[in-house]
C-alpha cells in the first residue's frame, strides 16, 4: 500500500490501483481512494472525469479491470448492488431508484420484507412502525402511506437514504458507506441546509461520500475531498481550509491546450440573425431569458444540470411548450410545442442518446442519411433508388464514415460514426439552426476530432449552432459566444473569438 | 418539507376525522368506482321507476356479476404487472372440455365428482405457467404470447371436443352454487371469497407487493432485487387457477360443456377490469377494483335489458363505456408514445 494516510485504522473502504476501461476510453486510470469512519468525502470533478464510475465500481454496477477494493481490511468484489448493500455500500442517484406507484413503506423495505411476515402475510402495523422509527432517524415527517411520486425532491431522497441505512443495519454492516450523487441539484436552500443538518448527524454511524458541483458546499460540510480529473486521481486531501480557487485549479487542472477544437478553422458569424429568442420562459424550468444566433455562429450553452438549459434547448426544438416570449427563426415562428414544425422551419437537433433519438437503429445508413431529404430524390413522383443511393453514397465520403456498406444497419457501427450519419442528415437537408447536445459524449479521440470538423464546416456553411458540451474546454474551444446559465437564468454572455478565449476558471465562477 | 407540513394541518385540523377517512377513501383507489356504481344505478333506478332496485334484481344482478368478477380477477394481476392477458377464451375453451369428457368418462369406471374442481383449476394453472415462461423466457410481448395461446388453447378445445354439447350428469355443482342459504347465490359468495384471498395476497404477502413494483417500473424493481420473470410467471398461473375455477361454474351452471363456452369472455372482462380502474400502464389497481367493474357492467348490462334498449345498441354502449374508461384511467405521462 503507498497510502499517504498517517492513521489507516480508521479506514472503511480502500480502493487502490482501480482502473476501468470501455470501447475507446479509459474511464479510470490507476485510481486510489480511501473512505474513513464517521467522515463526509467529497467526490470533485468535471462531467466526464470518472466520478460516477468510480461510484458505480462501489456498488457493483461495473466491475474494475484492475485494482483491489477492501472493505474493513477484507478484498470484496461486488457483482451487483444487492451485493453491495449487504455489505452496507449503497448509492443514491439523482435520477432516483424508487419506484413511484408504491408507498414509502413499501419502498423503504422492498425486496427485504422476510423479516416483517406473521402466519406467513407481512404485517402492515410492523412495517409502518418500523418505516415510522426510520422516519424519526431522519427526523423526517411524512406521511409514510402515501405514493412516492408525490413527495418532493428531496424527501425522495431522504427516504432512499433510510432504505440504504436500514439495509445496510439489517445486514449486519457496522459502517454503511452512502454515495449521494448530486444530491442538492434539485433541492432549495432550506431543503439543502436540511440535508447538512441530517448528514451531519448521519456521520456518527457512516461515512458519506458526497458528490456535487457546488463547490462552496462540498468545502463547507465535507472533511476531506477526492479530485478526479480524466479518470485519474488528482488528490486527496483535508477539506479544512482550502479555497473555491484552490479547487477550481485542481478541477480544472493543466493548462489550455492549443488547437484541440480547430480554431484556426473558426470563422466570424455572418450578419443575418438566424434564431431569435424573446423574452421565453417556462414555469419552473427557466426564467424569461432574450438571445439571438447569427449565421454561422456557433453558440455554446453553459450551466449545470437544473439550470435550465436542457428544458431550454428542448423548447427551441418542439419537443417542449415554453409558456410565454417568443422564439422566430429566419423570420418565422413555429407552432409552439411541436417537433415537427420545428424541423420544418429549419431546426435540427443532434441529442444525446444518439441511439434512442437520434438514429432509426435497425435502418441502412442510406435510409437515415436519406430520412430528411426524400423528397428531394424523386423522380416521376417516386422515390428513386439510384437517387437515393448517390445521395447516400455522397455523404458516407464528405463525412467520413466508415461503414462496410450504405446498406449497413447503423446498430452495427461504432458510436463516432453513428454521430457523423446524424450530422450529414442534417447537413444535407435545410437545416437553419442546429442544437448539440454533447456531440462528442462517448466517442473516441479521432471520431471527436473528426465530429469537430463537421462542426466547424456547418459553421462555415452558415448553419448556426446550440452547443452543449462534455467539458468546458470543448465548450470554450468550438464555440464563438458563450451563454452561461444558472439557477434557470441566463447569467452571462462571453465572447469567445480565437485567439482571445475565456479561460475554464472564468467561466466556473459564473456556474456555480 | 411541504408534502410533510400539509399532513400535520390535516391532523391538527377540527375535521380530522373526516379528512382521514376521505383520504383513505381516496387512496384505497375505489372512490370512483364507488361513485360510478351509485350513478348508473340510480340513473336505472330512475329510467325503470325503481324496478332495477328490487331485490330479486340485485339478485340478478349479483349472480350476473359474479363469474365475470371471477375472470377480471385473474385478468387484473396480468394487467397491474403491466402486461396483458388475453388467452382466457382459450384456457376456459379447454377447461370446460375436459370437465365435460371428464364428467361423461366412458373408459373406465371411475367417477370423477367433485375432483372435477381442482382438475378444472389445474389445467388453467398449467396454461398460464406456460403462458408466462413463454412471456418471460422466450421475452415475447404478453400481448402477442397470449393471444397465441389463446387460439392455440381454444383450438386445442375444439379439436378434442369436436363441436359436441356434453351434457353433465352430476348436478351437485350446479345445485351448490344456485343455493342461496345466506339470501344471495353461492356462486356470488365464492366470487366474493375469491376477490378477498386475492386482495390479501396482493396486499400482505412479499411476491403480491412485488407485483406492483414490477408494474410500476420493471427496470428499477430488477434493480432492487424483485424477481420479475417469477413474479410475471406467478401472476400468470394465478391469472389461469382463475379462469379454471370460473369455467367449471361456467359449465355447470349451463348444465352443458362445450368448446363454445369459451367464446365472448375476453371483452367485457377486459372492459370490467378497466372500469373498475386497474391502470393499463400497470403498478395500480386491486382485486377490489376488479369485482367493482364487474359489478358496474352487470348493472349497466341489466339494466338495458330492463329497459328494452336494443340488442345491438347494448354492444355499441358497451364499448363506448371500454374506450370512456381507459381515457379516464390511462396514465399518460407514463408512456413515450401510444402503440
Amino acid at each position: 500500500m503507498t497510502t499517504t494516510d498517517t492513521n489507516t485504522d480508521s479506514v472503511v473502504l480502500s480502493m487502490r490501483g482501480i482502473t476501468r476501461r470501455f470501447p475507446g476510453v479509459t474511464a479510470l486510470n490507476n485510481v486510489e481512494i480511501d473512505v474513513r469512519k464517521n467522515e463526509i468525502l467529497g467526490l470533485l470533478g468535471e462531467n466526464g472525469a470518472g466520478k460516477s464510475v468510480l461510484t458505480k465500481i462501489m456498488i457493483g454496477i461495473h466491475q474494475p479491470d484492475e485494482g483491489h477494493i477492501t472493505l474493513d481490511g477484507q478484498e470484496i468484489a461486488p457483482k451487483g448492488t444487492i451485493e453491495a448493500i449487504k455489505k452496507g455500500i449503497g448509492a443514491v442517484f439523482q435520477e432516483g431508484s424508487l419506484i413511484p406507484n408504491l408507498s414509502v413503506t413499501e419502498n423503504l423495505f422492498l425486496c427485504h420484507e422476510q423479516g416483517f411476515l406473521r402466519h406467513g402475510l407481512l404485517s402492515k402495523r410492523q412495517m409502518a412502525s418500523e418505516a415510522r422509527r426510520l422516519m424519526a432517524i431522519m427526523k423526517l415527517s411524512l406521511d409514510i402511506d402515501q405514493p412516492v411520486s408525490m413527495l418532493s425532491p428531496a424527501a425522495k431522497q431522504m427516504v432512499e437514504i433510510a432504505r440504504v441505512l436500514w439495509l445496510s443495519e439489517k445486514y449486519g454492516a457496522t459502517n454503511p458507506i452512502v454515495i449521494l450523487d448530486e444530491p442538492t441539484t434539485v433541492l432549495n436552500d432550506g431543503e439543502r441546509e436540511t440535508l447538512f443538518s441530517i448528514l451531519k448527524d448521519l456521520k456518527t454511524r457512516a461515512s458519506i461520500i458526497f458528490i456535487s458541483h457546488r463547490l462552496q458546499e462540498v468545502l463547507e460540510n465535507c472533511d476531506r475531498i477526492v479530485v478526479l480529473k480524466d479518470g485519474e486521481n488528482v488528490t486527496q486531501m483535508p477539506a479544512a481550509g482550502l479555497q473555491v480557487a484552490d479547487v477550481e485549479q485542481l478541477l480544472v487542472g493543466h493548462e489550455f491546450s492549443g488547437d484541440r477544437f480547430r480554431e484556426n478553422e473558426q470563422a466570424a458569424p455572418g450578419d443575418k440573425v438566424v434564431l431569435k429568442i424573446d423574452r421565453m420562459s417556462k414555469a419552473g424550468a427557466f426564467e424569461p431569458l432574450s438571445f439571438s444566433v447569427r449565421e454561422g455562429e456557433i453558440v455554446s450553452l453553459i450551466g449545470l444540470v437544473g439550470s435550465g438549459k436542457e428544458e431550454l434547448c428542448r423548447c427551441i426544438t418542439g419537443l417542449e411548450k415554453y409558456s410565454s416570449g417568443s422564439l422566430t427563426i429566419n423570420d418565422r415562428s413555429p407552432q409552439i410545442g411541436s417537433a415537427r414544425a420545428a424541423v420544418l422551419s429549419g431546426i435540427g437537433h443532434v441529442p444525446v442518446e444518439r441511439r434512442e433519438e437520434g438514429l432509426a437503429l435497425n435502418m441502412s445508413v442510406a435510409d437515415n442519411i436519406n430520412h430528411l431529404v426524400l423528397d428531394k430524390l424523386k423522380k416521376g413522383g417516386v422515390i428513386n433508388g439510384g437517387m437515393e443511393k448517390d445521395h447516400a453514397r455522397r455523404w458516407v465520403a464528405e463525412c467520413l464514415v466508415k461503414t462496410p456498406s450504405i446498406n449497413a444497419a447503423c446498430s452495427g457501427l461504432s458510436g463516432g460514426n453513428q454521430q457523423k450519419i446524424i450530422l450529414s442528415k442534417w447537413l444535407s437537408s435545410d437545416v437553419r439552426l442546429l442544437i448539440l447536445d454533447h456531440p462528442t459524449r462517448g466517442i473516441d479521440i479521432g471520431a471527436k476530432d473528426e465530429v469537430y470538423r463537421l462542426i466547424r464546416k456547418f459553421a462555415k456553411s452558415g448553419i448556426a449552432m446550440i452547443i452543449m458540451c462534455d467539458t468546458l474546454e470543448e465548450d470554450i474551444g468550438l464555440a464563438n459566444r458563450l451563454l452561461v446559465m444558472r439557477d434557470r437564468q441566463l447569467v452571462a454572455e462571453l465572447d469567445a473569438p480565437p485567439g482571445r478565449k475565456p479561460g475554464p476558471q472564468d467561466l466556473i465562477k459564473l456556474i456555480i | 418539507m411541504k408534502s410533510a407540513g400539509n399532513s400535520a394541518d390535516a391532523m391538527g385540523s377540527p375535521n380530522k376525522t373526516a379528512f382521514a377517512s376521505l383520504r383513505w377513501l381516496r387512496r384505497s383507489g375505489v372512490m370512483t368506482q364507488l361513485i360510478s356504481l351509485a350513478l348508473i344505478a340510480a340513473l336505472f333506478a330512475i329510467g325503470t321507476e325503481g324496478r332495477s332496485l328490487s331485490w330479486a334484481n340485485i339478485q340478478v344482478i349479483l349472480s350476473l356479476a359474479a363469474i365475470p368478477a371471477i375472470l377480471a380477477t385473474g385478468v387484473h394481476l396480468t394487467i397491474v404487472i403491466g402486461g396483458i392477458d388475453l388467452s382466457l377464451q382459450g384456457t376456459v375453451a379447454l377447461c370446460a372440455v375436459f370437465v365435460g369428457l371428464l364428467a361423461q368418462n366412458k373408459y373406465n369406471t371411475n367417477d370423477v365428482g367433485l375432483w372435477i374442481i381442482p382438475i378444472s383449476i389445474a389445467i388453467g394453472a398449467a396454461a398460464g405457467l406456460l403462458t408466462g415462461v413463454l412471456h418471460t423466457k422466450l421475452r415475447i410481448p404478453s400481448f402477442i404470447t397470449t393471444l397465441g395461446m389463446s387460439f392455440v388453447l381454444y383450438g386445442l378445445a375444439v379439436f378434442i371436443n369436436q363441436s359436441r354439447i356434453i351434457s353433465l350428469p352430476d348436478d351437485r355443482i350446479q345445485t351448490f352454487i344456485n343455493a342461496q342459504p345466506f339470501g344471495i347465490a353461492n356462486v356470488v359468495l365464492v366470487a366474493i371469497v375469491i376477490v378477498v384471498a386475492v386482495q390479501l395476497f396482493e396486499d400482505r404477502t412479499r411476491i403480491g407487493r412485488h407485483l406492483y413494483a414490477v408494474g410500476g417500473d420493471e427496470a428499477l424493481a430488477k434493480q432492487l432485487g424483485v424477481n420479475v420473470d417469477w413474479v410475471k410467471i406467478v401472476a400468470f398461473t394465478i391469472a389461469g387457477c382463475l379462469y379454471g375455477l370460473a369455467a367449471v361454474l361456467l359449465v355447470t351452471r349451463m348444465g352443458t360443456a362445450t368448446s363454445r363456452a369459451g367464446l365472448n369472455l375476453l371483452f367485457p372482462t377486459i372492459t370490467a377490469v378497466v372500469v373498475g380502474g386497474v391502470s393499463l400502464t400497470g403498478g395500480l389497481g386491486g382485486a377490489k377494483n376488479a369485482i367493482l367493474g364487474a359489478t358496474i357492467l352487470a348493472i349497466l348490462n341489466n339494466g338495458m335489458v330492463l329497459m328494452a334498449v336494443n340488442p345491438y345498441a347494448q354492444q355499441a354502449v358497451n364499448g363506448i363505456v371500454l374506450i370512456v374508461a381507459v381515457a379516464l384511467t390511462l396514465d399518460r405521462k407514463k408512456l413515450g408514445f401510444i402503440k
